[in-house]
Formats: structure tokens, C-alpha cells, sequence
């Protein structure tokens, strides 16, 4: 329980200090952060009226107190750009991009289980030899070259699947809910998705071949055989479920480090992400957006570390019971 | 006889050649009879024990020899048919229970797993049955559901008894059961095993290196040097009378209850590599007695209640 | 008292420099991977001479006609761009800036984290909790977000570039080397060298330090992947340098200007084949030293 507590204590501490250094980068960096949004053609007192209204004029600490404060309520300030509460724009890309990276994950680590599992049971042959270098390619390709390829292939070559977006232009919806489980959704989600997985699925099948390898040689499969089990299911039964544990622990920190990893992707699909949502508030300037964006994808982040950490003491039942 | 072990050579491949670790091993089990197999350390204990089970490491393979368990000759058997007389018939309890269980799951789960998986019980019928072993090995029936993490290494050693009692063998093969537990626990599993053994008539065959457990548990001592049986009798005139010079060092080297652990005396000398052995007689380069015909003649293991493999013999 | 040479001597190996060399004959892989990275440095190296225009050269056709989207010919290997510049060029000159990032960066990652794992490991105490907390928040900030930011509020460079994955890939790096230098400090030859009251910094650089430089280079030859796929990444999503004719900026071209849609693969095919060669070296490379360093027991 005080492995727990400690864990909690420290993922806050963390949260708080990448705000501040948040908070410096876009306050210390040279420039002023308005100077993108505020006309040149503005009087001095049009100028110091929009430095009012985002608090600007304050001295440092002050902004900062109240930042802080603000992040407590939850309270991410406006868009330069939309004129409307940073938090609710955020609130709603979050799905899309919560959905993309859990569709691409799952996928990435069921496949990655069973083929690391495949592959641990043919090593040495030439079968090994083939995809382990595959596989490490497809761990050295940029994400958004692979979207590249598939979008030139199966959306432009084919034309069998959208070129972007996350529905069709101008479809409407009952409900955010019918808008996600919609067969234009999904339609749309092929691709990125994919992409996303192809790019994910090298990790898990390396680590659970590892992993696989490692607890073929324990003791307890030795003694799996000679009470007469077949091979298959000593391998499902005991290998396997041995060599997944650390596959979960790395689902959660995959998960954390995909949200914002999905930039690219989400921009090469256009897809209406948080991580586009960044580039193009970066790209604009508009700051306040761009610091709300980055903050909830690091939230996210830190959040996963902590519960892969956890995780790993609830799943592993020699971990659990010794944290007593 | 219930298991017959006749000429039986195994090897392993390594990168510097065949490591020879049995070579020319006999034995016979009857029926009901406890068989202590014993032996310095790296003599091929283990691999014999493995290679009766089937299940050896990956570079290791039986060369030549039979293995005939109840007149079924194992090593002529098609691998399915002798994987189903596995734990049903021939059933085995590892040295280290700790690595020998697999930690994500509970005793029950395990012994559900041989129950059901391969004695064909129903769920009940087989948690039912786990309660019962669990009770007949001395342990609390609520430990059932803890992990091996949780249990003491005594207990473990319990519980891998169990585990090998589920589907009422007809053989047991015991690889050391007691050696990583300390002394007066080793006691206790012992009396525990040699209680079940009386009460169900058990046939078993059991590792050790450790004189004194043969004595206290078996009705029959092979003895083993060098991947061979070198001598084979009845404990009583195996440790009182044995016929084999190695036996005789063996008897001085391990103190028995009436003896003063300061006697102890240990044979000089290393065992033969298993790379390249020696000819003739393993034993003769280390052994008192030998004469010039050790070092050409290697001696059969001839004869019935009481051999030796020496030609003093 | 002995010197602090001869306690040098009974140091232990250690991860030894010495089995570097058989690197590449040992492990198949590896030589592949130097092999790749040979190739790419001379690339690199006589790119100038090898790329037979100006990449950024808009051709013209002897007609006087924009040579715009040319297929593949003797003139033009991998045909022109729409704006009529020379794919091939562009190629050649591209391996420069990604090498140059990739070297520099895993310099980059390896000092940073060579330095605060001795420090962390061999001082312990306050230092070492703070450096290690410091680890915990560089762990939590989202990467790409974090390089895209910083090369927006600095302006858009290969430095930039190189700094903030040297600011963000350390703690690795750190964390193994500070676990390294723990149980190194326990080993008699550092105890013996304490005795002869050998000043700490010493006892730190000469005894301690050389046996955990294999590691920074195993992380080193890490980062150079990383480096190169953050500055592909970067210049795709227009954040890169704008100066600077690499791969990453080759694919956000060739994705503007609709490459995708009029099919023309010959544009955006070549530089991801050359960013998967060149980060799959490292990975090969990284691979084949880690098991050196760590060999597991064969079955
Ligand atoms: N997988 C293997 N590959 C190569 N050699 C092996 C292998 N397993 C065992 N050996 C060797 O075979 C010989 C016999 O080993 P075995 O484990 O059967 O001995 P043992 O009598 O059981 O010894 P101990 O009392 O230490 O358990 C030893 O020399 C050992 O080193
Ligand atoms: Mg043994």
C-alpha cells in the first residue's frame, strides 16, 4: 500500500514539474507569446487590452500562481485562435485519439503476443533469422512514411479506404456515440490504424519472445512435459501466460508514450487527434491551445507510467504478495 | 519387475563433443519396492532419472539401451503413447519445488490442471481429490489457494508430492526430493513419504546423494559412478557388505547416526571426464585396489539380487 | 601503499574494450549494420560529387520547359519533383544532415547520461535523489511534443534538433550507468584505491569511469535511430529546418506537393528506404553489441 502511495506521490510531483517547465518554455522563450497573434497594426492599447485579457501584464509569479491555480480547476484558458476555452477543444479530440491508439494497440499486442510467442518456438531456424530483421524495420521506419505508403496504396492507388479525416465531410450524427461506432468511423480508422499498429507491434513481439525464450528454459516447463501435457498447450498454458506479464506493463507505458507519439500519424491522416490538434496549434501560434494540448498528452503519459509500475505489482503474484 | 532399466546409454551434445552422462546403466524395480539410486554429484543420477520420465533437455538423447516399465518397452513406444502413460503411470518429484511450480498459478489451480487435464476428473470431483492429497502429504487444505511463492520450502516439497500422488502412479521417480530442504525438515518430508509409501504400497525410485536417507527409506540401493550402476542389492547387503570399492568409499564418506561426523572420509581423486572416459573400469584410476586388468577389462554388471560391476566382485 | 596504476591492473575486466573489435565478426547482424553505416558515411562524405545537380535547383528541359515530375532517366535517376528538381541529388545530399544529426545526438544522449549516472551512482545521497527525480519528470514529458515545442520557440535547426533529444532520451542511458557504477563501487579495486587516498574525481575518472563507457556506447549507438527519426519526423510535420534538404524534408514535399495522389512512389519511396537502412544499422549494431556485453546463455 505505501508502494502505492509513494508511486501517487511522485506521479504528482512530476505533473506539477513538467507544468512549470511548460510554463517557463512559453514564457521565458524570446519573443513575446503574442506577438504571432497580435497584429502590428494594433495601437499600444489594443495591444495591452489582449495582453489584459490573457494576463499577460502580470508580473511572472503572479501568472504562474494563477496558472497553477487554474490547472487545479482545470481551467486551461482560451484559444488564441478560437476564442473558446482550451479544455472543451481538447475534450473533444480526445476521443478520436483515444480511440485510434487503443484500436492500434490492442492489435499491435495481440499480434505481437502470438507472434513473439511463434517465434520463440522456432528459434535458431531460418524462419527467425528472416523476421527478426523485418520486424526491426519495421521499428526503424517513420511512422508517417508507413502512413505514406498506405495511404498511396489503399487510398489513392485502390481507393479502398478515405484519405483522411475520422468521418465523411458533412456526415452527420445523432450522437457523439453513433458518430464512434458508425461504419464511416471505423472505415476511416483502417488506415491510421493500421499504420499506428505496423509501427507498435514490434515491441510486444519482441519482448514476449524474449520473455517466452527466457521461461522455456524455467524448470516448471520441464515439469509440464513430463506430466505428459502436449507442447501446444505447455506453451499456451505456462510459457505464455509466464511470458505476458510484462507484456501488460508495456501495453500501459506503450499506451502513455502513443498519445503523443500519434502526431504524426494523426497529421498524415489528417485524422482530428490531440496530437494534430498540437501541431497545428504550435504551427499558429496559438499558445494557450498548444500548452493544453501538451499538458493533458503528458498527463496521460505520466498517468501510464505510474499505473504500468503498479500494474506490474498487482499482475505478478510473487510481486504482489511480497509488497504486502 | 516393474521397470527394468537394461544397458541404457544417454548422452548430451555440447560444443566440445558427447558428454556421456549414462552409459551402460541397469536396474531393476519390482513391484512395491522403494529403489534409493545414489551417487556423487554429476554422475548421471539425474539424466537416468530423466531418461526413464522421457523428457530430457534438448541436446540430450538416449543411444542405446531399453527401458521395459511393466513389459511395455518405453524406448520402442511412439512418443504419443508413452506421453500418455506419463504422470497416469509414471509420475516424478523434482529436487527444487520452487522452480518446479509455475508461479502464477495456486496449488489448486495446478492440481486441477493434472486432474482434469490428464486423470479426466470433473471440476468437483478434482478439488474434492486435491483436499484429499493435500491431507494425505500433511498439509491444510486452505493452502490450497496460495501460490508457491507463499509456501515454505518443506511445504513445497509437500505439495510436489502431492502433485505426483494425483493420478495414483504406478512408478514414482524422485530427483532428490529432500536435498535442498535442511535437516530436520528433510526428516519430516521423509517420514511423511515413507508413511504414504507403507499405506499405498508405493513403487518409487529414489535420488540422492545422501547415504543415510537410502538407509532410512529403501529396500533397494543402486549405487552410481560415472553413468554406470556399479552395484545393485538389497540396502541391507548393499550398506553392510558392499561388494564395489567404490561403495565402500562411499559408506566412509557419508556419517551415519551411530558414526562421528569426524571420521568422514572422502574418495581422493576427481570422477573420469564424461567427454573421453577412460578404459576399462571407471573407477579404477581412483580406486585402492586396482590391479592392471581394471585399467583394460570394463566388468559387466552380472548377477541378480546382489551385483557389482568389479571383477574382485 | 600501491600506486594507482597497479591497482588499475588488477582491476576487473570488465566490459572490455577489447572484445569490441570481434563485434563484427561474431555477430552477423552487427557487420551488416557497419556495413549499412559505412555505405551511408561515404555517401555522405563524397555527396558533392556524387549528386550531379544542386538539389534545390529548379531544371529546366532542353526545350525550355519546366522539368517538372519527370519519370526516371539517365539524366534524372529518380526523375524530378513538381517543381523540377533532381530526386536522386536530393537523396545523396539528405544522408548529410540525417548522419550529422544522428552522430551528434547520440553524443549528445551519451554524455548527458554517462555524466549523471557516475555522478547519481558513485555520490549517491542528495545528488543522486535529485538526479534521479530529475530523470522521473524527463521520463514524463511526451517526446515528440516536447521537440516540436522547442524547435518552434527556439527557431527551426538540426541543432534544435539535436538538443532536445539529447535534453529528453538521457535518463536511460543513466539510469543502467547508475546501477553500473553501484555495484563497480562496491568491488575492492575502487576500495583499494580509496585507501591510497586517491582523490575521489581521480577514483571516479580512472577506475570507475572506463568501465562503464561501453555502456554509454551501447546507448549512443541507441540514440542514433532515435535522432534520425525525430529529425525525419520534425521536418515532415514542417518544424525542420528550413535551410537543410534531408529526407524527413524530402517526404513532407513529396507529401504537399501530392505525390500520394498522382502515385509517384519513385519521390517518397527512396528516402524512407534510406531513413529504415540507416536506423536499422543502429538497431542491428546496438543489438549485436548488447549481447556481447550481456551474452545470455545459450540454450
Ligand atoms: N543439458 C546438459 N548438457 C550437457 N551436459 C549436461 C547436461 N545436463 C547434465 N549434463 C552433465 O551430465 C552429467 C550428469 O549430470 P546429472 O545432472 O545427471 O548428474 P547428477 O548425478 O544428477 O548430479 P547432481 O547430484 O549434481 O544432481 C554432469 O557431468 C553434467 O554436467
Ligand atoms: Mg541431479
Amino acid at each position: 500500500m505505501t508502494h502505492v502511495l509513494r508511486r501517487l506521490v511522485l506521479m504528482l510531483l512530476v505533473l506539477w514539474a513538467i507544468a512549470s517547465i511548460l510554463f517557463l518554455m512559453f514564457r521565458l522563450m524570446p519573443g513575446d507569446p503574442t506577438t504571432a497573434y497580435i497584429d502590428p497594426t494594433f495601437t499600444a492599447e489594443q495591444r495591452q487590452v489582449v495582453l489584459h485579457q490573457f494576463g499577460l501584464d502580470l508580473p511572472l509569479w503572479r501568472q504562474y500562481a494563477i496558472y497553477i491555480g487554474n490547472l487545479l480547476h482545470g481551467e486551461l484558458g482560451l484559444s488564441f485562435r478560437y476564442r473558446a476555452p482550451v479544455a472543451g477543444l481538447i475534450l473533444n479530440v480526445l476521443p478520436n485519439t483515444l480511440l485510434l491508439t487503443l484500436t492500434a494497440l490492442v492489435i499491435a499486442y495481440i499480434f505481437g503476443a502470438l507472434g513473439g510467442a511463434l517465434l520463440a518456438m522456432k528459434r535458431g531456424t531460418w524462419v527467425e533469422a528472416v523476421t527478426i530483421p523485418l520486424v526491426l524495420a519495421t521499428r526503424a521506419a517513420p511512422e508517417f512514411w508507413l502512413g505514406m505508403l498506405l495511404l498511396a496504396v489503399f487510398a489513392f492507388a485502390f481507393g479502398w479506404f478515405p484519405s483522411g479525416g475520422a468521418v465523411t465531410a458533412g456526415a452527420a450524427f445523432p450522437s457523439a456515440l453513433a458518430r464512434v461506432t458508425s461504419a464511416d468511423f471505423a472505415h476511416h480508422l483502417v488506415l491510421p490504424a493500421a499504420t499506428l499498429a505496423i509501427y507498435l507491434q514490434g515491441l510486444p513481439l519482441l519482448l514476449m519472445r524474449a520473455n517466452m525464450l527466457e521461461v522455456m528454459q524455467e524448470e516448471f516447463i520441464t515439469m509440464a512435459r513430463m506430466k505428459g501435457f502436449g507442447e501446444w498447450s505447455i506453451m499456451l498454458r505456462h510459457a505464455a501466460r509466464n511470458a505476458l506479464l510484462p507484456l501488460v506493463t508495456a501495453f500501459a507505458l506503450g499506451f502513455g508514450a502513443s498519445v503523443g507519439g500519434n502526431v504524426v500519424v494523426e497529421t498524415v491522416f489528417s485524422w482530428p487527434g490531440i496530437g494534430r490538434m498540437l501541431v497545428d496549434a504550435v504551427a499558429s501560434s496559438d499558445y494557450p491551445l498548444a500548452q493544453g494540448a501538451f499538458l493533458l498528452i503528458a498527463a496521460v503519459l505520466v498517468v501510464m507510467n505510474a499505473v504500468a509500475d503498479m500494474l506490474y505489482g498487482v499482475l505478478d503474484p510473487r510481486v504482489a504478495h511480497a509488497a504486502g | 519387475m516393474l521397470l527394468s532399466v537394461d544397458d541404457l546409454a544417454v548422452a548430451y551434445r555440447t560444443s566440445r563433443g558427447d558428454a556421456r552422462a549414462v552409459d551402460g546403466a541397469r536396474l531393476d524395480l519390482p513391484q512395491g519396492a522403494l529403489l534409493g539410486l545414489v551417487g556423487e554429484s554429476g554422475c548421471g543420477k539425474t539424466t537416468l532419472a530423466r531418461a526413464i520420465m522421457g523428457v530430457l533437455p534438448r541436446n540430450g538423447s538416449v543411444r542405446r539401451g531399453r527401458i521395459v516399465f511393466d513389459g511395455i518397452d518405453l524406448l520402442s513406444l511412439p512418443p504419443e503413447r508413452r506421453r500418455a502413460l506419463l504422470w497416469r503411470d509414471i509420475a516424478f518429484i523434482p529436487q527444487s519445488a520452487m522452480n518446479s511450480l509455475d508461479p502464477v498459478y495456486t496449488l489448486r489451480a495446478q492440481l486441477r490442471e493434472v486432474l482434469c487435464g490428464r486423470g479426466g476428473l470433473s471440476r468437483g470431483a478434482a478439488d474434492d481429490r486435491a483436499e484429499e492429497l493435500f491431507a494425505a502429504v500433511g498439509l491444510d487444505a486452505a493452502r490450497l489457494a496460495h501460490y508457491p511463492h507463499q509456501f515454505s520450502g518443506g511445504m513445497r516439497q509437500r505439495a510436489a508430492i502431492a502433485l505426483a500422488l494425483a493420478l495414483k502412479p504406478r512408478l514414482i521417480i524422485a530427483d532428490e526430493p529432500v536435498t535442498a530442504l535442511d535437516v530436520i525438515v528433510q526428516r519430516q518430508v521423509l517420514n511423511t513419504f515413507q508413511d504414504l509409501s507403507r499405506d499405498l504400497q508405493l513403487s518409487a525410485i529414489v535420488v540422492t546423494h545422501d547415504v543415510s536417507v537410502v538407509a532410512f527409506l529403501c529396500d533397494l540401493t543402486a549405487v552410481m559412478y560415472a553413468g554406470k550402476v556399479v552395484e545393485y542389492g538389497a540396502t541391507r547387503d548393499v550398506l553392510r557388505a558392499p561388494a564395489h570399492p567404490y561403495t565402500m568409499g562411499l559408506m566412509q564418506a557419508f556419517p551415519d547416526l551411530d558414526r562421528d561426523a569426524e571420521t568422514l572420509v572422502s574418495i581422493e581423486g576427481a570422477p573420469p571426464s564424461l567427454l573421453d572416459p577412460p578404459p576399462g573400469c571407471r573407477f579404477a584410476p581412483r580406486c585402492s585396489l586396482a590391479e592392471a586388468a581394471c585399467r583394460t577389462a570394463d566388468p559387466p554388471p552380472l548377477g541378480d539380487a546382489h551385483w557389482a560391476a568389479c571383477i574382485r566382485a | 601503499m600501491p600506486p594507482a596504476e597497479t591497482v588499475a591492473l588488477a582491476a576487473p575486466r570488465g566490459l572490455a574494450w577489447r572484445r569490441l573489435p570481434s563485434l563484427a565478426i561474431v555477430k552477423p547482424y552487427a557487420t551488416v549494420g557497419i556495413a549499412i553505416y559505412l555505405v551511408f558515411a561515404l555517401i555522405a562524405l563524397f555527396a558533392g560529387r556524387i549528386a550531379p545537380y544542386d538539389p534545390l535547383e529548379i531544371l529546366f528541359a532542353p526545350d525550355g520547359q519546366l522539368a517538372a515530375s519527370l519519370p526516371p532517366s539517365a539524366q534524372h535517376l529518380l526523375g524530378t519533383t513538381n517543381l523540377g528538381r533532381d530526386i536522386f541529388s536530393q537523396l545523396v545530399l539528405g544522408a548529410r544532415p540525417s548522419l550529422a544529426v544522428g552522430i551528434t545526438a547520440a553524443i549528445g544522449v551519451a554524455s548527458i547520461g554517462t555524466i549523471v549516472g557516475l555522478l547519481s551512482g558513485y555520490f549517491g545521497g542528495l545528488i543522486d535523489t535529485i538526479l534521479m527525480r530529475l530523470a522521473d519528470v524527463v521520463v514524463g514529458i511526451p517526446f515528440l511534443p516536447f521537440v516540436i515545442v522547442l524547435a518552434v520557440l527556439l527557431h527551426p535547426s538540426l541543432t534544435n534538433i539535436v538538443l532536445s533529444v539529447a535534453l529528453l532520451l538521457w535518463p536511460n542511458a543513466a539510469r543502467v550507468i547508475r546501477s553500473q557504477v553501484l555495484t563497480l563501487r562496491q568491488r575492492q579495486f575502487v576500495e583499494a584505491a580509496r585507501m591510497s587516498a586517491a582523490s575521489e574525481l581521480r577514483i571516479l575518472l580512472i577506475h570507475v569511469a572506463p568501465n562503464v563507457l561501453p555502456l554509454s556506447f551501447l546507448y549512443a549507438s541507441i540514440a542514433v535511430g532515435w535522432a534520425i527519426l525525430t529529425e525525419a519526423s520534425v521536418s515532415f510535420l514542417g518544424f525542420g529546418s528550413a535551410d537543410t534538404i534531408s529526407w524527413g524534408y524530402m517526404l513532407q514535399d513529396a507529401y504537399a506537393s501530392q505525390a500520394l495522389s498522382r502515385g509517384q512512389y519513385i519521390w517518397f519511396v527512396p528516402p524512407g528506404i534510406c531513413i529504415v537502412l540507416v536506423v536499422l544499422a543502429g538497431f542491428l549494431v546496438s543489438r549485436g553489441y548488447e549481447e556481447l556485453l550481456f551474452p545470455k546463455l545459450k540454450d
